[in-house]
């Protein structure tokens, strides 16, 4: 390859591609008559860029058969929303009936302060029904057995010793 | 009262311009479907890689036009050169992890015999695989900055000038490496003996 070849070399690509002014054109294609060695460049120029247009369709018509994605990516992105909005549903109402069940009291079951209320009223209302058992027998003690008896129905009438007193009044 | 009815106009004509924009982008997104899936094929992608740069695309043209301006709309030529260059820089990060033509030479041939119905002799037919096979390769190992003005100018036919739009690049700059790339191709073929 000598020193001209090398300077036509450079302009063989604009000159496959048209792209040279006329003068340059001349030029080249006058070189080219004579030159063997650019003359192959030139076809391997022109058979390699066929080539790969060959390859670059072959390619296309893969690629051709893409759906527009768009709808896809909207249509996925709508499911995910729903979906989440779902699971949010689901998770406050999961954790409202969990909080219900374990950490809210229920209304049936007594306070311990209640047991205790409970467990005091039962013992008062039973000393103050042995007391009145123990006067039962004195007869000036009538009017007062029967207040006593009558206060304890009053004062405690959920225990044992108001039931126990009731029956007595009858 | 006039005064509400003039902010009234005002959003209204911001809600159409933005409208407009969305519509105006995403239409040239449908309409130019064709150049961006040639580019695609050209940069050697799948049809599954294909897929997902086309899905990025979309949605960064989505993106682009609500977030986009509100006084001046694009030209549906600038329209244009935002979704090729997006196209492209999204195919070259995918080009650059997978790197791969993959169809091989024999199997473009026989699809290619197929199509055209015609049947040549079997050496010539071995010949042009030989010679695909060469190019592939090439096409291959080429520079991605090489590789895309390459696909941009020969496979989309745009020109220097808008293909250095595309890329950021100088004409010069974009021919120089044509250049640089188509002759290496061709030295390539010559080089491993194929007779033009």
């Amino acid at each position: 390859m000598n020193k001209s070849c090398r300077e036509i070399e450079q302009t063989l690509v604009d000159y496959a591609d048209g792209q040279l002014s006329p003068g340059d054109s001349n030029k080249v294609a006058e070189h080219l008559t004579t030159c063997e060695h650019c003359r192959k460049m030139l076809n391997g120029l022109q058979k390699s860029l066929e080539l790969a247009g060959v390859i670059w369709a072959d390619s296309l018509s893969e690629t051709e058969n893409i759906r527009i994605p768009i709808s896809r990516k909207v249509r996925k992105r709508r499911w995910l929303r729903y979906a989440a909005i779902a699971a949010g549903i689901l998770l406050v109402v999961t954790t409202s009936f969990v909080w219900r069940t374990l950490v809210r009291p229920t209304e049936t079951e007594p306070s311990l302060a209640e047991i205790e209320r409970e467990i005091i009223n039962e013992g008062m209302s039973a000393k103050l029904l042995a007391v009145a058992d123990l006067l039962a027998s004195k007869p000036y003690a009538k009017t007062l057995i029967k207040n006593q008896y009558e206060y304890i129905v009053d004062r405690y009438p959920n225990t044992n010793a108001a039931a126990t007193a009731r029956l007595k009044i009858q | 009262m006039n005064e509400i009815g003039a902010d009234l106009t005002i959003e209204l004509n911001h809600a159409a311009g933005e409208m407009l924009a969305e519509s105006s982008l995403m239409e040239v997104f449908t309409a130019e479907l064709w150049r961006l899936k040639r580019i695609i094929a050209g940069m050697g992608l799948s049809a599954s890689d294909g897929e997902d740069v086309l899905q990025d695309v979309s949605i960064r043209a989505l993106k682009q036009c609500r977030g986009g301006s509100r006084t001046a709309l694009p030209s549906r030529q600038e329209n244009i050169k935002w979704l090729i260059k997006v196209t492209v820089n999204r195919c070259l990060m995918e080009h650059r992890r997978r790197r791969t033509f993959r169809r091989h030479a024999r199997e473009i041939l026989k699809r290619r015999l197929e199509t055209k119905a015609a049947s040549k002799p079997a050496v010539e037919n071995v010949i042009v695989a030989e010679e695909l096979e060469i190019v592939r390769d090439s096409l291959q190992k080429l520079d991605d900055l090489l590789l895309a003005p390459m696909v941009l100018r020969y496979f989309c036919n745009l020109n220097s000038k808008e293909v250095g739009e595309i890329l950021a690049l100088s004409p010069s700059t974009v021919r120089s490496r044509l250049r640089e790339a188509r002759m290496i191709l061709a030295k390539r073929l010559l080089e491993r003996g194929v007779e033009p």
